[in-house]
């Protein structure tokens, strides 16, 4: 069995609470522990716009609390697992790590190099494997029809995850989808990013572009795009009317957490296990897809 | 005639007097950086950005010329260096290493130091320093995940504050945008 500190990040513990609830039943499914870590503050991703050394701190800090505990860490957000992945391949350099220490040491912490960070998707699908997931499947979603969304900070920066995946041509959650009994929609637009780290300073960029993969979409008769990330989920969820009022269209697609859909198809109770009553877009057609 | 003229019109005449010969080498003093003397303005940072394509004033191949022909103001006062989406796009393709992703958050700290950086950005650092979070905290998900039995999210706050306070970005003023 595997443990792990659980990184809720900023997004998911206050607006995409359903990610949260699916991602700990997942796990608890499959024998995961998710320790809970009450110190862990954001990740500084947003922080390095203004300062790189006050991003990489609060990295270093939350891998520090982790370390303490002699745990790895599991993440649900992208943007999370990228900033803290490559605060780690940051922090391998000796003259950068005792710098960043001598700021730690200030609240009696301190990061020697041990933590991992791994993302939910990552830990599926190497801790727990393709093959083990499929003989778990309960619920028969044969016939639905996913169109995956990774999140950049998945793939990149590609020196932070040992080549796990192929940035250009990523694979797992393609092979995910399809352990969960769901076929994975190819489309072009595959690897376009949500814009979400721009939504701060401009939301017509995020809605340009979120506008772009919903064109590409439309015709891929899909029954939900499916994501791993809840700020690309906020960007093609919440933000949906908005681009449908802006352009003038009527886009209606549900957008699934990953670890929704996997519960789905393991079985789990719809609302009280995975939230799916807690969409902006109703997920309705999704439920009667499989019922 | 008119046309013909026009044609050898310049947008804008870069002078000079107004280059300031020192902004390549201050950018180099930072880590990951040293991919600027290698740029052979390829281009592929451009073609492969998400934010180009919508937006085509934001334009990492654009930027790192103008660093390096020393056009410190015009960079730094520019609201488009604050349109990175951080997709990673542009140094996962760059077929000479740079570091253009790492280049621009150089950017950014310097433009946030010179008075320049956006509100939004500001907000959330001063958050964090409250919250721990990037956002405040509001009585509908306090509620919500007490609801679904998930834990409350209660750590201490003191620390980050003490710590990413060492680095002064508790002093970056958010840039004041004319009326």
């Amino acid at each position: 069995m595997s443990t792990y500190a659980l990184f809720l990040g900023c997004t998911t513990p206050t607006k995409v609470i359903q990610y949260e609830l699916a991602s700990r039943w997942v796990c608890k499914c499959f024998g995961i522990e998710l320790i809970d870590i009450e110190d862990f503050v954001c990740c500084g991703i947003n922080q390095v716009n203004l300062s790189v050394e006050a991003g990489l701190l609060m990295a270093a800090m939350n891998l520090a609390l982790a370390e303490d505990k002699k745990l790895d860490i599991l993440t649900l957000c992208a943007a999370c697992t990228g900033a803290l992945a490559e605060a780690v391949e940051r922090l391998k350099d000796d003259a950068t790590r005792d710098r960043i220490n001598e700021k730690l040491r200030k609240v009696g912490l301190e990061y020697k190099g041990e933590v991992k960070v791994k993302h939910i998707s990552r830990v599926l699908y190497e801790d727990i494997g393709i093959e083990k997931i499929k003989k778990e499947v309960k619920r028969d979603l044969s016939g639905f029809r996913a169109a995956p969304h990774y999140g950049c900070h998945y793939l990149k920066p590609k020196s932070a995850f040992e080549g796990f995946e192929e940035p250009d041509n990523p694979k797992t959650l393609h092979q995910l989808i399809s352990a969960c009994g769901a076929y994975p929609v190819e489309y072009e637009t595959l690897n376009l990013c949500c814009g979400g780290k721009v939504f701060p300073v401009s939301e017509d960029i995020v809605h340009s572009l979120v506008q772009k993969k919903f064109d590409n979409l439309k015709n891929k008769k899909i029954d939900a795009m499916v994501l791993q990330c809840q700020t690309c989920y906020l960007m093609y969820s919440d933000r949906q009317n908005e681009v449908n009022k802006k352009y003038g269209k009527k886009y209606n697609f549900p957008v699934l957490l990953y670890p929704q859909l996997l519960g789905l198809a393991l079985g789990a109770d719809p609302v009280t296990d995975l939230g799916l009553n807690l969409h902006r877009v109703p997920v309705d057609k999704v439920l009667e897809k499989i019922a | 005639m008119n046309k013909a003229k026009n044609m050898f019109e310049f947008k804008k005449q870069i002078s000079a007097s107004e280059l300031d010969t020192n902004f390549k080498s201050d950018v180099l003093t930072h880590p990951d950086t040293e991919g600027l003397n290698a740029c052979f303005s390829c281009g592929t940072c451009s073609a492969g950005c998400p934010i180009h394509e919508v937006f085509p004033e934001y334009n990492p191949k654009k930027l790192a010329k103008m660093v390096r022909l020393g056009m410190r103001k015009n960079v730094l006062s520019s609201p488009h260096i604050w349109y990175c989406a951080t997709c990673h796009n542009c140094e996962q393709r760059c077929p000479q290493n740079v570091k253009f992703f790492s280049i621009l958050n150089v950017l950014k700290n310097m433009a946030a130091e010179e008075g320049y950086a956006p509100p939004s950005w500001v907000e959330q650092t001063r958050q964090v320093m409250k919250t721990g979070i990037v956002f405040a905290t509001e009585e509908d998900w306090i509620k919500e995940r007490e609801r679904l039995s998930l834990p409350s999210l209660k750590g201490t706050r003191e620390k980050v504050r003490k710590i990413i306070e060492q680095t002064g970005i508790d002093k970056i003023k958010p840039r004041v945008d004319p009326e």
